[in-house]
């Protein structure tokens, strides 16, 4: 009798286990599939070139910041700064090239330094001086913020060279943008998963006491990675501002916040140690196919908001759900 | 206590729990005769936890029912486990550290004035009544972060009486006392059973057990042994029982002759507890290093490691001094530590088992970065022969492993470095009766190969059965070197504990 029950449960617990790897796993892909059928259903339009240039392009733009996003969230943190960053490029690039085409790669390694210290100072605050990784990357986006404002008197000035239009070269639905974005991915999936550094980042976040009695240095793994997702966000925010045109101090409102929801609905823990990019591309997709077909449709653009927040509250509780028993 | 007093206060019949497929616990039963004390022993593992845990209602038996004071329950939530008089004292102690002494017993359940207000005269004498009760003096307005875990142990203990408790549960309360104290918390467990309180006693120091325990159940595997009056019972039946053969059929016997020190280290000390510390281990020996939980056991593992940063002293290798800053140094020197908390500090809990073994020797099975995955795999498969790892496949998630197999994944990540001498502290913990064999085994086939090995442990008859050569640490030195055939587990107690 007892035997009977006990077989029995553990039966039950397999089933259940086995739901739980696959939502885990696989659920992402799933819900993105599943969408892609709603929207073929109610705004067939989406799939027309025009809309689909215009949305692969967005997603690029977010999806770079997001690769980044995602290994700082691998080693257990979390950049807020992303945003900061894309800004100052913008404006660093207008200053230092002020139009002129010549000047076009000068500018851009100007950004990328500067960029990239923001990184390192990032991966200082937090690993030296143990600040939660919220605040060190809360606390630079003021400080830059603040530098930039204070630099340009509120007027940013210069000029974007008109050199830099050609991210808006495309061929049908595939620009610039997405082969950059796609670029980087396979560099990136690569490191992540094919190379000791990127096993050392997931030991990083998996648990780093560990991981430093096993010889890895932690902390460097740690700034090099925010180091890196600063450099991601220079290289969008070059993107972006070749696309508008102009520098517009607004240009990256929501960067941040959006490039760690698509990391969440992909899969990728706050804890870190478990996550990676494929299941970050498909959180992009997730959320700028959500947010076009808001536009198609015809609601209200704060719509986006809400239904962005029901996305990643269903992510959330569904991995929730699938991790809880350890 | 009236007349109609059932013949015991505690029955629990037929218990059974599993977690995933594993049976923790297979039709155990359990009964508390009132007044007594009943020490449940058993080996890391056997389900004293999980049994423990079912009857505080911190968890829900799958099969099996509870009668305490002749009430049935189907079970109980932890809530109604304490208003029925059942307290557990765990070993992590569960007192707010920055409130008094006096807060603390009454925690949740202060004596209230006419305003609804915390009656803090009440408090205090009610508080100064218990402790009295008990034979303790102590300043009621003294923070409990700033006292001594013994007195944290007898403030649970007050905390417990306070809610009339007739059965205080306590989970191996002497792994963090020392001696005198251990005799003040037993005067306080006789003092107890005279009032009609019932005590079950965890603990896998069986000198205790024999000196204060009335009956004693013995668990192994989840399942109940026996349970004994302690009377009929002597030593090396109590062992036969708990671990299932008898001693010299569990440590296989050393054959290797311990050569050339290999290990050296000189009077260090550490900023935290080390004090002047000297000890040298030999190519193929085991030392064993016994001392109680905070006798600076771990703390001298992490420095010979160099996770923690010597203050004076120094460490020499094989006739040359070695200066370590960090792990990695140690690492490349071919030293290895198996650390203490598998789960805290060997595991990568999300990884795959393949990522785990090989995140020591990354460099090894990669060129110019670039990881070479079919190297690795044999790598793994072979980790996989040698050990005896029960696994599915290499990228199985680690987590999913038994306990066992996860300390011997831990082995296997530290042998991969080709390691000299390997530093284990509590190489068995938590770990089921058939891994700690292989595991012993192990460690015999290092040592053949001239591996020196450092054996932290907290369990005495694994001290006496692996060793070469035994050291004691107290307060943050050691105190004694023995000889395993000349000493015995009432001996090196003696030199942990004696002031």
């Amino acid at each position: 009798m007892s035997d009977m029950e006990s077989s029995y449960t553990v039966i039950q617990e397999n089933t259940r286990f086995k739901f739980r790897e696959f939502i885990t796993s696989y659920g992402v892909y799933l819900a993105l599939v599943l969408l892609l059928i709603v929207a073929a259903l109610i705004t067939p339009n989406l799939f027309e070139k025009e809309t689909l240039a215009v949305m692969f392009r967005q997603c690029a733009q977010l999806g770079i910041i997001a690769i980044g996003q995602t290994m700082v969230m691998l080693v257990a943190g979390l950049d807020l700064s992303v945003g900061g960053v894309i800004v100052i490029t913008s404006v660093v690039v207008a200053e230092v090239s002020n139009g002129k085409d010549e000047m076009i790669p000068l500018a851009i390694l100007t950004a990328l330094i500067i960029g990239m210290i923001v990184g390192l100072v990032n991966g200082l605050l937090i690993t030296k001086r143990r600040v939660p990784p919220l605040v060190a990357t809360l606390v630079m986006l003021f400080l830059i913020q603040g530098t930039q404002q204070a630099f340009t008197r509120g007027v940013p000035g210069g000029f974007v060279p008109k050199a830099m239009g050609i991210v808006n070269q495309s061929w049908g639905f595939i620009s610039i943008p997405l082969m950059v974005w796609i670029g980087l991915n396979i560099v990136f999936i690569v490191i992540l998963n094919g190379t000791s550094y990127g096993r050392r980042i997931y030991a990083t976040g998996s648990n780093p006491e560990a991981a430093r009695l096993t010889g890895i240095p932690v902390n460097l793994i740690k700034i090099s990675v925010y180091v890196l997702a600063s450099g991601l966000a220079v290289i969008s925010g070059v993107i972006l501002t070749g696309y508008v045109g102009y520098v517009d101090r607004f240009i990256a409102t929501g960067f941040d916040l959006d490039s760690i929801a698509a990391a969440v609905v992909g899969g990728t823990a706050f804890f870190g140690g478990r996550g990676g990019l494929v299941g970050t591309i498909a959180g992009v997709l997730i959320i700028q196919i959500l947010s076009t077909m808001v536009v198609l449709i015809g609601l209200e653009i704060e719509t986006q908001f809400i239904i962005k927040g029901i996305v990643i509250l269903a992510a959330v509780s569904l991995y929730g759900l699938a991790r809880k028993k350890q | 206590m009236n007349q109609k007093e059932p013949k015991y206060i505690l029955e629990m019949h037929h218990i059974s729990k599993s977690f995933g497929g594993v049976n923790a616990l297979q039709d155990v039963s359990l009964k508390c005769s009132p007044g007594n004390v009943h020490a449940l022993v058993g080996e890391n593992g056997a389900g004293k936890s999980t049994l423990i845990k079912i009857l505080s209602g911190a968890l829900k038996a799958d099969v099996g029912e509870i009668i305490f004071k002749g009430n049935n329950h189907a079970s109980f939530s932890t809530r109604e486990a304490l208003n029925q008089g059942i307290s557990v004292i765990y070993q992590e102690l569960s007192l707010v550290l920055q409130m008094t002494v006096a807060e603390n017993i009454f925690l949740g359940r202060e004596p209230r004035n006419a305003f609804g207000l915390i009656d803090k005269v009440r408090l205090r004498s009610e508080a100064q009544d218990l402790l009295e009760q008990l034979g303790m003096k102590m300043d009621l307005d003294v923070e409990v972060g700033d006292l001594s875990v013994a007195y944290q142990q007898m403030i649970e203990i007050a905390k417990a009486l306070s809610k009339n408790a007739d059965l205080i549960v306590m989970d191996e309360p002497s792994a963090i006392l020392a001696g005198s104290e251990l005799e003040q918390l037993f005067k306080i467990i006789q003092s107890l059973i005279k009032g009609g309180v019932s005590i079950i006693y965890i603990s896998h120091r069986l000198e205790e057990v024999f000196q204060i325990a009335d009956v004693v159940s013995v668990l192994k595997d989840g399942q109940l042994v026996d349970t004994k009056p302690i009377k009929e019972l002597d030593r090396s039946q109590l062992v036969k029982m708990m671990v299932g053969r008898s001693l010299d059929e569990v440590f296989p016997v050393s054959t290797q002759k311990p050569e050339d020190i290999i290990l050296e280290a000189k009077d260090i000390s550490t900023d935290t507890i080390l004090n002047r510390v000297s000890l040298n281990i030999r190519k193929g020996e085991i030392v064993g290093l016994a001392g109680m939980v905070g006798s600076g056991r771990t703390e001298l593992a992490r420095a010979l490691f160099g996770a923690d940063m010597l203050a004076s002293g120094s460490i020499t290798l094989k006739g040359k001094k070695i200066l370590l800053n960090k792990p990695s140094d140690a690492i490349k020197k071919k030293i290895s530590l198996v650390p203490e908390d598998r789960k805290q500090q060997g595991l990568f809990i999300e990884l795959p088992i393949k990522n785990n073994i090989t995140m020591s020797i990354l460099r090894n099975i990669s060129l110019w970065g670039f990881l070479n995955w079919k190297k690795e795999t044999k790598i793994v498969e072979q980790a996989r022969k040698k050990h005896s790892i029960t696994m599915v496949s290499g990228n199985q998630e680690i987590q999913y492993l038994s306990g066992g197999n996860q300390q011997k994944v831990v082995l296997a990540k530290w042998l991969q470095t080709q390691p000299e001498v390997i530093i284990m502290d509590e190489p068995t913990r938590g770990v089921d009766v058939g891994a700690k064999f292989e595991i012993y085994q192990l460690m015999r086939l290092l040592n053949k190969a001239g591996i020196a090995i450092l054996m932290i442990s907290s369990e005495l008859i694994e001290i006496l059965g692996m060793s070469d050569r035994i050291l004691v640490m107290k307060e943050g030195s050691i105190v004694a070197e023995l000889q395993p055939s000349e000493t015995s587990e009432e001996q090196i107690i003696e030199y942990a504990t004696t002031k």
